[in-house]
């Protein structure tokens, strides 16, 4: 039965619209972003590309010693670091809690905590920027009534990123809680038997049956969200532009104010770049890591 | 929205360049000699109702009909961007003033200046100064002016009273001796708001202390005119006569009532807010023209142009509504519909411009002048933000900050 020349391209014919797509709106617009960040491209140079002018690895280096980008980078890097684990073990338990019951309680409760992750990021973000004004918000206003604070939410430096976080983690935890949920259901329920007969608590079945079980949907989720904190955007953007002092400014928002606010299309091309890198290095090394647990 | 989504349309931008200079010429060339022809008309704003009906009648006059799109201001910018990337858009455009430097370098706007000096109607001479400065580049013109704004002091008159003001502050240190009583009436009050999102404030008073911002390619940030002016509005925040952050109070909130915050610097445009929403008496609230620091009282002008879009295959017709639209009557019906003040000098003899408030305005448009229209200048506004704001929250140093800022231009300006 030996394939035809058709039988072979009958494949390639499905997914050709898909690759279309991806080359069309992914992969070309890269290799166009690559190039734009060797080159000086500015306003003058979208108009008439003749003035664009070719400037090596300037931009790169010049970025290096460009004091907000450096501290977008460590925004960047505090967000993940406290987004990532902070969702994870969020929704975890919101799974594990929900995954205790089956009543209406418990459905009522899984619909309470799915909510928010169908809500449009930057419609919540300006109804929230309202719940976090100092004078007239009403968290602060709560918080008055048990005389506590008033806080400044996005008025400090140190706090205003931990506001964008809880906002940020709030909308993350539904649809990642839904996913746990989903293989909570699907690990059998023998396991739990036979440990209760071994005498296993609650504490153990967890630990030892439960969390093993999840263990592709934690690296799952892990992936998806750190890209997603990687590219940490929306809140910001709508909510504190990067301020006070810089100190909400994540990397995705610095290169959309080089690029859009100020022009400097190859500057903000290279700072792309450096994020592009960083979100595959991260990855990859979720995937050697994953690799190598299921080798054991 | 990721960030994805906004690069996405970046290239997009790109891409759709490439595609456009392949096919763009064949398209819409067709209808040169006929009458019922389109031309689309760029307008910053939420909605078109104020330019309808002039353009409606302009349709009546010449059967040329025009689509009007109007666009939100906070994305005007990036819709002009792909303009300018794809070398395909409107016909007829209007550009804030802040972004001529921007288009004129990208050649996106169409050279008038042999319409501007044959036709006596658009003349220069016919318009304030500051805006007419906002439509020549290199000796060419762009644009005519269309609308125009500048900056004054909203003041409260009875809380002024109280302190001893009987009339507005007209110096400098009338301001701060002014804003430093007002500022102990008690606890969240103040006298002044020294504007610290506003990317024009510390140059606008530093021109009033004699300042020349950039001298050819060299800025003069850290030079003594303007370093002393920033020590001046640095000194509202130390003795907490300004708030020292945004309170995200409501006009209402800051302006009405007992008036945390009972004056500052802002445009026409919060004529009618604080009309309608402060809650104040006609009597009780004021404009005044700026004070005067060592040097004058020199505002920021500010605005709106129309400029003819370079890659227009209609620019014939655009112009005729560029010229329509120029005239005194549209420009008096536009402010009526608008509120947004004529740039024609003559306009202003009008009776419907005769209001006293109104009157401010028109005198401080003799001493305004735009900020420095070069391209770069939206990004040394945003710097300047940067650096002012470990100023006014930290109380850093301001020779230091003005020192970074300054390098920082250099940097810019040379590259």
């Amino acid at each position: 039965m030996a394939k035809t020349l058709r039988d072979k391209l009958i494949p390639y014919t499905f997914v050709l619209p898909a690759l279309l797509l991806l080359a069309l709106f992914s992969l070309i617009p890269i290799f166009i972003a690559l190039i734009i960040s060797f080159t000086g491209l500015d306003i003058t140079g979208l108009g008439d590309w003749s003035q664009i002018k070719f400037i090596g690895l300037q931009n790169y280096t010049q970025l290096f010693h460009d004091s907000a980008f450096l501290q977008s980078i460590l925004n960047t890097g505090y967000y993940v670091i406290i987004g990532v684990p902070l969702v994870i073990l969020l929704s975890l338990t919101v799974a594990i809690l929900i995954n205790f019951g089956q009543n209406r309680f418990f459905r009522f409760m899984r619909l309470v905590f799915y909510t928010p992750s169908i809500t449009n990021t930057v419609a919540v973000a300006v109804v929230w920027t309202y719940m976090y004004n100092p004078s007239m918000g009403l968290l602060n206003n709560l918080f008055g009534k048990i005389g506590l604070g008033p806080f400044p939410w996005l008025s400090d430096p140190a706090t205003a990123k931990m506001s964008l976080i809880i906002l940020a983690v709030w909308k993350a935890i539904g649809l990642n809680m839904l996913i746990f949920l989903a293989a909570l259901q699907g690990i059998p329920e023998s396991l739990y038997e036979a440990a209760e007969l071994d005498g296993a608590g609650w504490w153990q079945q967890t630990r030892h049956i439960t969390l093993p079980s999840l263990s592709f949907s934690i690296f799952f989720v892990t992936v998806t969200t750190l890209i997603g904190w990687f590219q940490f955007f929306d809140e910001p953007f709508v909510m504190t532009k990067g301020g006070p002092l810089n100190s909400t400014n994540s990397v995705a928002l610095f290169v959309y104010q080089n690029g859009f606010q100020n022009s400097n299309f190859g500057y903000a091309a290279a700072g792309s770049f450096v994020m592009f890198t960083a979100i595959i290095i991260a990855t990859l090394v979720q995937f050697k890591l994953q690799k190598k647990q299921q080798g054991i | 929205m990721k960030l994805a989504k906004w690069l996405g349309i970046s290239v997009a931008a790109a891409a759709a360049a490439l595609l456009l200079v392949g096919c763009g010429n064949s398209s819409s060339s067709s209808g040169s000699n006929t009458n019922n022809k389109t031309i689309t008309f760029w307008y910053g704003g939420d909605a078109d109702t104020a330019v309808k009906p002039m353009v409606d009648a302009f349709t009546k006059k010449t059967g040329i009909k025009v689509k009007i799109q109007s666009i939100p201001w906070s994305q005007y910018n990036d819709k002009l961007l792909t303009a300018a990337a794809s070398k395909s858009g409107p016909d007829l455009i209007l550009m804030g003033t802040t972004g001529m430097a921007n288009y004129v370098s990208s050649k996106s706007l169409m050279d008038i200046s042999k319409e501007v000096k044959s036709d006596k109607n658009i003349s220069p001479n016919n318009y304030f100064e500051g805006s007419v400065k906002t439509t020549e580049f290199n000796g060419k013109y762009y644009a005519v002016p269309w609308y125009v704004e500048t900056r004054v002091l909203y003041y409260r008159k009875d809380l002024l009273k109280q302190v001893g003001y009987n009339e507005a502050p007209k110096t400098w240190d009338q301001l701060y001796d002014a804003a430093t009583k007002l500022s102990k009436r008690g606890k969240n009050m103040y006298g002044f708001n020294v504007d610290f999102s506003e990317p024009t404030f510390g140059f606008m008073f530093a021109r009033q202390n004699g300042a020349t911002l950039i001298k050819g390619k060299t800025p003069q940030f850290n030079k003594k005119p303007m370093v002393e002016a920033l020590d001046y509005l640095a000194k509202f925040y130390k003795n907490g006569a300004s708030p020292k952050q945004d309170l995200k109070l409501t006009i209402g909130q800051s302006f009405g009532g007992k008036a945390p915050i009972p004056m500052f610097i802002s445009g026409p445009w919060m004529m009618n807010s604080v009309k309608q929403d402060a809650g104040l008496k006609d009597d009780q609230w004021g404009v005044a023209v700026l004070p005067k620091g060592k040097d004058n009282n020199m505002s920021n002008t500010g605005g709106g142009n129309l400029a003819v879009f370079n890659y227009s295959k209609n620019k014939s017709a655009a112009l005729k509504l560029l010229k329509y639209l120029s005239t005194k009557d549209s420009q008096l019906q536009y402010y009526k519909n608008s509120d947004s003040m004529p740039t024609l000098k003559s306009a202003w003899t009008d009776k419907s411009l005769s209001d006293s408030r109104i009157q401010v305005f028109r005198k401080q448009l003799n001493d305004s002048e735009p900020m420095p229209l070069i391209k770069q200048w939206d990004q040394i506004g945003q710097n300047y933000l940067k650096a002012w704001e470990p100023v006014a929250m930290q109380g850093a140093s301001v020779q230091k900050a003005m020192d970074q800022l300054n390098s920082q231009t250099e940097q810019l300006l040379n590259k």
